[in-house]
C-alpha cells in the first residue's frame, strides 16, 4: 500500500517511505459472527444506496473500433477509405453517424462524440495500458506498470474512510484484465471479477448471495464453529491487520449470505421488457449489469464487447487476416448499437445521468485506408483461409470515443480529423486527457495526486500529461 | 552597523533591514557582525522562501512534475540559477513587478490574491512575504557571486531522550563559507520519520505521541540535512530479562533496558517450532515433527532443529522464492522457460550449498556466457538497460536508492547526477550476442574503457563507486569485477548492512531500518549497536547467510513470545515481542493443501511440486490463489511487491472459492480419509490440530469439535443424511473452521 499526498500538504514530496498503511476499521469481525448472524445480515434491508459517490461505467472495446465504421464517416473519401457504409442523419441536425448506428442516431441528443483522440501507443497493452492507465510507454508490456483509473479510484476512496455499502466499490463484468490492473497499489484494489454470460438462464455470480439455502446454512455452521475455535489472542494486534482480516472476511460474508447483495446482480429482476430492449445477449445483459450495480451503489464498473459477438477471433481487431472489417462491424453492430443506446437511454431515464459517466471506447481506432489480405481462417466475418478480404489495422492518430451523462453536454461532435479520417486535426485530445476527465468527473484532480511507486517514488496517477477536456466537463 | 542615507531613504531597505536585524536578533545567533546588512541574495534568501512555501514541489511546479501553468522551478530549489532565470525572465516579466511590488504575480498568487491551484501558500503579513517583496523591489537581482555559500546545516539537539506526550524545541543552523552562521528554523523544513510516534511543526516543534522506541526527525534546508534523533522511553521496570543466548539479546536487552519496555517471556516449545520452520523452511511442521519435538528431552533441540531445518532442501526453496523475484526472473514469453528454470536452479542450489552471499553477489553481478552454462546471466536479459541495472544493483545489494539521483539531486539523498552516472559507468561496456536458445543473448565484457555521460552537464565519467575511488579500469578489465569486489570488501559501508537489514525484517517482520532497502544518513536505525554488531558478524562469518540465521533464530529475542504483556502492547520496532505475520502466499498454498490433503499442480513441474519451490512468476497466472494472496510478480526490486496486507478477494478465496471447496471435499484428502477411519474421534481431532497448529487441542476445543462432529445432519427436504456422509462433511467443516482461523493464517 502506498501513500498519498496532495498539493495542498505542506512538504508534497516526501521522498522515499515504506509502502506501509492499514485500514481503518468499522465492522465487527467475522470471528464473532454466528449462525443467526449469518441469517440475519441475509436478511438486512438493501444497501444503502444514498452514497451518492460520482461513478464511471467504461463499456470497452477490445482490439479498438473503426471510427470510420461508426462514429466519424467520412462519405467523401475515396473508396480505398470510405467503406460501404453510408451515412445517415441523428436527431441532432449535423450530427452524422455510420448507419450500422441507426439506434444510437436517435438519441445522439444524449452523446457527446469525441472525434479527435490521438496518441502514440500503437500495440493492444500499450495502447491499452495509456487509455486506461496514463502510460506513455509505446512498447509491448506484459503486465502493466501503473494502476488503471479503476483501481486508482477505489484506492483514493478507500482512504476516505470505509465504505457502508456492502457490494464492492469496483466491479468489472468480464471487463478488460490482465493488461490494466491495480500495479504497485496491489490486488486489495483490483476488481471484483464477474465472468460468464450474464444472458445464459443459469448465469449465476460466484461468491454472490449463495443461492442455496442448504449451502447458507453450512456457511453458518462452519462460521459458528469457527468463532468458537478461534482462539489466539489477538491483543498482540497493534497495526491494525487482524481487524482488516476481520472486515474483509465480514465484508464476504455479506456478500455470500446477503440477499439484497444477491438482488442487485441479479439480472431476474428485471422486467422482460427491459432485459430485450439491451438484446437478449452478453453485451446487452452485460451492461444492464453494469446499469443495475451502479444504481445499487457501485462506482466502478468496466465491461468488454468480446467474445463471439464480435465474429471469429472475439476481438474487435479486424486486420484483415482475422476478420472482413466490413461483415465483422455489420456482424457485431446490431447487439453493439442495441446495447449501448439501451444503457444510455436508461441511465437518462433513471436520472442517473449526473452521477453516472459512461464512456465507450477501445484502445484506439482503426487504419482509414483498406488493407487487403488473404484471411488465416473462416468463420463468423471471415473468408475462408486464403481469400483476400478487406481490413483495417491499428490507428491511434485519430480516432473517436463517446460519453454520456456525467452532467455533460451531448448532442454535439467535438474535433475532428481531417478529410481521410487519418489524423485528428481539431481540438486533439490525448490519453491523459481522456483520463484527467474521467478523473475530474470522480472528482479527482489528476494533476494533484501522486501515489508512491513500489519505490517509493511519488509518481502521477496519469503519467501520460493531460487536462480534463473542457467540453466534457459536467 | 553602516548604511547610507540613500540607502535609508528607501523604506522597503529600511525595513529589509530590521528584518534581518529581527531575525538575527531573535535567533540569538553570534554570527558576522554585519548579517544586518547582507542584501538580499536569491540563493540564500529567496530559494529558502520558495521551497518551505512547496513552489518547487513535485505537483506544483517543479520541472519535474510538468511545472504547473507553466511556471517551472527546478524540483525542491537545487537549480537556482535555472530558478531564477524563471522568475525573472521566463513568463513575459509578468511574474515579478518592481514598480509595484505587490502586483507581482508571484506574490498575488502564493497569498491567493490571485486564483492559485495550489491555494494560499504565503500569509501577507509573514516574514516570507516581506522578504519577497523587498528582494523584488529591490529590483529582484540574483546577488553577488562572492555572497557566502551555505556549507552545512546543524540540529541542536541532535539527540536526546524525549518523553511520551512531550514536545522538542529544534533549531537549525546553517553555516556559510566564511565561518558566519544563521538561524533558519523558520526557513527549514521538517519530517518525521513515523507519524505515528513523532509528529513536527513547520516550525521544528516535535511532538511525541505514546509509542516507545527510536524515532528521528529529518532537518532540510537548501540541500542540506540533519537529523534529529529522539528516543521515546515507556519508563516500566524491566524486571527479569531472559538469560541472553548471543549479541542480538544483549543489544535488543539493552535497547529494552534504555527505553523501560519488559519483554514478554520465551515461548513454549511447540510455538517455537512452528515458527522457526515457517520462518526457515517455509512450512509447516508434521505431525511427526511435533510429536518427536515434544518428547525430545535434549536441552539444545532448539538449536538442533534450526540446523535441521538450515539443512533441509526447503530452506533453498524458501529462500530462493525470496530471491528470485527480486531478482527479475520472469516469464515474458513462454521460451523464457529455459532461462527461468535454469536461473531458479542457480540461486537455490547456490543457497542449499551455502555459497557465501558475496560469491552469490558476484556470480550475479559480474555473470558472462550464455543462459545454459552460466545461467546467472539470465539477469542481464531481464534487466536490460545500464541504468536499471546500476538502479537494481544498488537498492538491492546495498541498500541504496539512486532513481531519484538520475534526474535530480534526491533532497534526503547525498548522491547527485554525477554519483549516479558514474555507477552507470560499471555497466556501460556489457556486450552481447544472440544465442541458439532462443531469446538468451551471450555476455560479454566489450573491450574498451568504461565511461557513462551524465545527460545534464554532458561529462563523460569514469567508473567511481558511490563516491569511492576504484582505481583505473583497463580496457581488457571487466569493469564489474571492480564494482564486486568493492562491494563485498569488508571496509563497505553498505553491502553487509543491507543483507543483514533484509534478513533482520524476514525474521522480525519490521527490518532495524525501514524500508529494509533505504538506507540512508538521513533514516537512521532503530537499534544502531545491534546493526552494526550484525553486520560485524556476517563480514566476520564469511558473508555465511546459514550462519546469519542460525545466529538470529538461536537468539531468545526471536523466541519471545508472541503475546503482549501490560505493558508491551504498544511496542512495534523494539522487538520485545514477536510480531505476527500472515503466511506469504506460497507458504499458506502449501499449508493449505497439507492441512486439506490436497495437492496444487503446476504447469511443467512434477506432480508435488510445491509453491514454494516454483521457479518463477508465471504460476501467479494459473493459480488465482497465489496472485489473489499477493505472490509478487518479479516486477519490482521491491519486497514490497509482495503484498501481505489482506483484501475483500482473499477472505472470499478462504471462504467460498471453488479451489479450496475441492481441496476440501477431495476423495483422497484428509476430511474424507478421517471420516472413514478406525480410530478414535478424539485422535482424529488432535490430529487435524497437530497439523494446523503443531499443538493438542485444548479441553474445550475438543468438546466442541466433538460435539460438532457427532451432530446429525439433514438435508434440503429435510430428510437425515446418511452417516458417511455426514461425517465427511462434517470433517469439512472442521477443517474449514481451522484453515480460517487467525491461529493458522498467522506465523505467531
Amino acid at each position: 500500500m502506498t501513500d498519498q499526498f496532495h498539493a495542498s500538504s505542506a512538504a508534497p514530496c516526501l521522498g522515499p517511505q515504506a509502502r506501509r498503511g492499514f485500514l481503518k476499521m468499522g465492522l465487527a469481525g467475522f470471528a464473532s459472527l454466528s449462525l443467526p448472524d449469518v441469517l440475519r445480515l441475509r436478511a438486512e434491508s438493501a444497501p444503502d444506496n444514498g452514497q451518492e459517490k460520482k461513478a464511471v461505467i467504461l463499456v470497452w472495446q477490445p482490439g479498438g473500433c473503426s471510427h470510420l465504421d461508426t462514429y466519424d464517416p467520412k462519405p467523401n473519401a475515396t473508396s480505398e477509405y470510405r467503406g460501404p457504409f453510408a451515412t445517415i442523419p441523428t436527431n441532432v441536425p449535423g450530427m452524422e453517424f455510420s448507419e450500422l448506428l441507426p439506434l444510437q442516431a436517435k438519441i445522439a441528443d444524449k452523446i457527446a462524440v469525441l472525434r479527435s483522440m490521438r496518441h502514440g501507443s500503437a500495440g493492444h497493452s500499450p495502447g491499452t495500458m495509456r487509455m486506461l492507465a496514463g502510460d506513455p510507454d509505446t512498447r509491448a508490456k506484459e503486465s502493466p506498470k501503473y494502476p488503471d483509473y479503476m483501481t486508482v479510484t477505489k484506492y483514493l476512496r478507500s482512504k476516505e474512510g470505509p465504505r457502508t455499502n456492502p457490494l464492492p466499490s469496483y466491479v468489472s463484468i468480464n471487463g478488460p484484465r490482465g493488461r490494466i490492473g491495480p500495479a504497485y497499489l496491489g490486488e486489495a484494489y483490483s476488481s471484483f471479477a464477474v465472468t460468464g454470460d450474464p444472458n445464459k438462464p443459469n448465469f449465476v455470480v460466484p461468491n454472490i448471495g449463495l443461492s442455496n439455502l442448504a449451502e447458507v446454512k453450512r456457511l453458518g455452521r462452519r462460521a459458528s464453529l469457527r468463532q468458537n475455535l478461534d482462539t489466539l489472542e489477538r491483543a498482540f494486534d497493534q497495526a491494525g491487520e487482524l481487524k482488516a482480516l476481520d472486515e474483509f472476511e465480514t465484508q464476504a460474508m455479506t456478500l455470500l449470505t446477503n440477499a439484497k447483495t444477491k438482488y442487485a446482480f441479479d439480472l431476474n429482476n428485471e422486467d422482460d421488457r427491459t432485459r430485450d430492449r439491451y438484446g437478449r445477449n452478453t453485451w446487452g445483459q452485460q451492461l444492464l449489469m453494469t446499469r443495475r450495480l451502479v444504481e445499487a451503489g457501485v462506482d466502478m464498473l468496466s465491461t468488454s464487447l468480446s467474445g463471439p459477438l464480435c465474429g471469429r477471433v472475439n476481438n474487435w481487431d479486424d486486420h484483415a487476416v482475422n476478420h472482413h472489417v466490413f461483415d465483422a462491424m455489420r456482424f457485431r453492430s446490431q447487439a453493439y448499437d442495441q446495447a449501448v443506446s439501451a444503457l444510455i437511454e436508461d441511465i437518462y431515464e433513471r436520472g442517473l445521468d449526473k452521477r453516472v459517466l459512461v464512456v465507450v471506447t477501445g484502445e484506439f481506432g482503426r487504419t482509414p485506408k483498406i488493407s487487403y489480405q488473404p484471411s488465416t481462417g473462416a468463420g463468423n466475418a471471415s473468408s475462408p483461409a486464403g481469400t483476400k478480404q478487406p481490413g483495417r489495422d491499428h490507428w491511434p492518430r485519430g480516432f473517436s470515443n463517446i460519453w454520456a451523462g456525467g452532467g455533460i453536454e451531448t448532442g454535439r461532435f467535438i474535433g475532428a480529423t481531417d478529410k481521410l479520417g487519418e489524423d485528428s486535426i481539431e481540438r486533439v485530445c490525448g490519453a491523459g486527457d481522456f483520463l484527467a476527465t474521467i478523473y475530474h468527473h470522480l472528482g479527482i484532480d489528476s494533476s494533484k495526486v501522486l501515489l508512491r511507486d513500489f519505490n517509493g517514488r511519488p509518481t502521477s496517477i496519469v503519467v501520460d500529461p493531460g487536462k480534463p477536456i473542457p467540453e466534457l466537463m459536467g | 552597523m553602516a548604511f547610507s542615507l540613500s540607502d535609508l531613504a528607501k523604506r522597503s531597505v529600511f525595513r529589509s533591514v530590521i528584518y534581518s536585524l529581527l531575525v538575527f536578533l531573535l535567533g540569538a545567533v553570534s554570527g558576522a557582525a554585519d548579517e544586518g546588512d547582507r542584501p538580499i541574495h536569491f540563493v540564500n534568501d529567496v530559494v529558502p522562501v520558495l521551497t518551505k512555501a512547496g513552489c518547487n514541489a513535485g505537483v506544483c511546479h517543479a520541472k519535474q512534475g510538468g511545472g504547473q501553468k507553466g511556471f517551472q522551478l527546478s524540483l525542491l530549489g537545487f537549480e537556482p540559477l535555472e530558478d531564477f532565470e524563471s522568475l525573472v525572465k521566463d513568463g513575459r516579466g509578468r511574474r515579478l513587478f518592481s514598480a509595484a511590488p505587490e502586483q507581482s504575480l508571484v506574490l498575488r498568487k502564493a497569498t491567493g490574491e490571485t486564483p492559485h491551484g495550489g491555494g494560499t501558500r504565503i500569509a501577507r503579513n509573514s516574514e516570507s512575504y516581506a522578504l519577497l517583496r523587498n528582494w523584488i523591489e529591490q529590483g529582484a537581482t540574483f546577488g553577488s557571486a562572492a555572497a557566502p555559500k551555505l556549507v552545512s546545516i546543524e540540529v541542536q539537539p541532535d539527540r536526546g531522550l524525549v518523553q511520551m506526550g512531550a514536545d522538542q524545541q529544534l533549531k537549525a543552523l546553517a553555516q556559510f563559507s566564511d565561518g558566519s552562521v544563521r538561524d533558519v528554523t523558520s526557513m527549514a523544513l521538517y519530517e518525521s520519520n513515523s507519524d505515528a510516534m513523532a509528529t513536527v511543526s513547520e516550525n521544528g516543534l516535535v511532538s511525541v505521541l505514546d509509542l516507545p522506541g527510536k524515532v528521528a526527525v529529518m532537518v532540510r534546508y537548501q540541500g542540506q540535512v540533519s537529523v534529529f534523533t529522539a528516543a521515546v522511553p515507556l519508563g516500566a521496570t524491566v524486571g527479569s530479562l531472559p538469560k541472553a543466548k548471543n549479541f542480538v539479546d544483549k543489544h535488543v536487552f539493552a535497547n529494552l533496558k534504555q527505553l523501560g519496555i519488559p519483554p514478554s517471556p520465551v515461548c513454549d516449545d511447540v510455538t517455537f517450532l512452528r515458527r522457526v520452520t515457517l520462518d526457515i523452511a517455509g512450512r509447516l511442521p508434521t505431525e511427526e515433527e511435533v510429536t518427536a519435538f515434544h518428547k525430545e528431552t535434549n536441552g539444545d533441540k532448539r538449536d538442533q532443529v534450526i540446523d535441521r531445518l538450515l539443512r533441509s532442501p526447503q530452506y533453498a526453496d524458501y529462500f530462493a522464492s525470496k530471491w528470485t523475484p527480486l531478482l527479475k526472473n520472469r516469464r515474458d514469453a513462454t521460451s523464457d522457460i529455459t532461462a527461468n528454470f535454469a536461473f531458479h536452479a542457480w540461486i537455490r542450489d547456490s543457497l542449499l550449498a551455502n555459497v557465501s552471499y558475496d560469491q552469490i553477489v558476484r556470480e550475479l553481478l559480474a555473470a558472462t556466457g550464455t543462459v545454459v552454462e552460466n545461467p546467472p546471466v539470465a539477469w542481464y536479459k531481464r534487466v536490460k538497460d545500464p541504468k536499471a541495472q546500476l538502479e537494481d544493483i544498488a537498492q538491492l545489494f546495498l541498500g541504496v536508492r539512486m532513481q531519484c539521483a538520475q534526474c535530480h539531486h534526491h533532497p534526503f539523498e547525498r548522491w547527485s547526477q554525477d554519483d549516479y552516472y558514474s555507477l552507470a559507468a560499471f555497466f556501460s561496456q556489457i556486450g552481447r550476442k544472440p544465442t541458439a536458445t532462443a531469446g538468451e543473448d551471450l555476455i560479454f565484457h566489450k573491450r574498451g574503457r568504461a565511461t557513462a555521460k551524465n545527460v545534464k552537464t554532458g561529462v563523460s565519467l569514469k567508473p567511481v563507486a558511490l563516491g569511492d575511488d576504484v582505481g583505473n579500469i583497463a580496457a581488457d578489465e571487466d569493469p564489474r569485477l571492480r564494482l564486486a569486489n568493492w562491494m563485498s570488501s569488508k571496509e563497505n559501508p553498505f553491502f553487509a548492512k543491507a543483507l543483514v537489514n533484509r534478513y533482520w525484517k524476514h525474521f522480525f517482520k519490521r527490518a532495524l531500518i525501514e524500508p529494509e532497502d533505504d538506507i540512508r544518513d538521513t533514516n537512521p536505525p532503530t537499534n544502531p549497536e545491534l546493526l552494526a554488531a550484525l553486520e560485524e558478524h556476517f563480514i566476520n562469518s564469511g558473508f555465511d547467510l546459514k550462519e546469519l540465521v542460525r545466529v538470529i533464530t538461536r537468539s531468545q529475542t526471536y523466541q519471545l513470545s508472541s503475546q503482549p504483556n501490560e505493558h508491551n502492547l504498544s511496542d512495534r520496532q523494539n522487538y520485545s515481542r514477536f510480531y505476527p505475520r500472515r503466511m506469504p502466499a506460497e507458504v499458506l498454498l502449501d499449508s493449505i493443501d497439507d492441512l486439506t490433503g490436497a495437492s496444487t499442480s503446476f504447469a511443467n513441474l512434477p506432480t508435488g511440486t510445491r509453491a514454494i519451490a516454483l521457479p518463477d512468476n508465471s504460476y501467479n497466472k494459473s493459480s488465482a490463489f497465489l496472485k489473489v494472496f499477493g505472490r509478487p510478480n518479479s516486477a519490482s526490486v521491491c519486497e514490497c511487491e509482495r503484498v501481505q496486507s489482506s483484501s475483500l478477494a482473499q477472505s472470499l478465496h478462504l471462504i467460498n472459492s471453488s479451489q479450496v471447496k475441492s481441496k476440501l471435499a477431495g476423495g483422497n484428502g484428509r476430511a474424507a480419509r478421517l471420516a472413514k477411519a478406525k480410530m478414535p474421534t478424539e485422535q482424529k481431532i488432535a490430529e487435524l490440530y497437530l497439523v494446523a497448529f503443531s499443538r493438542e487441542p485444548r479441553p474445550g476445543e475438543l468438546k466442541t469439535a466433538m460435539d460438532y462432529l457427532s451432530e446429525p445432519l439433514i438435508d434440503a427436504n429435510g430428510k437425515p443424511i446418511a452417516a458417511s456422509t455426514a461425517a465427511a462433511t462434517n470433517f469439512q467443516d472442521l477443517i474449514w473452521a481451522l484453515m480460517n482461523t487467525k491461529e493458522f493464517l498467522f506465523n505467531h
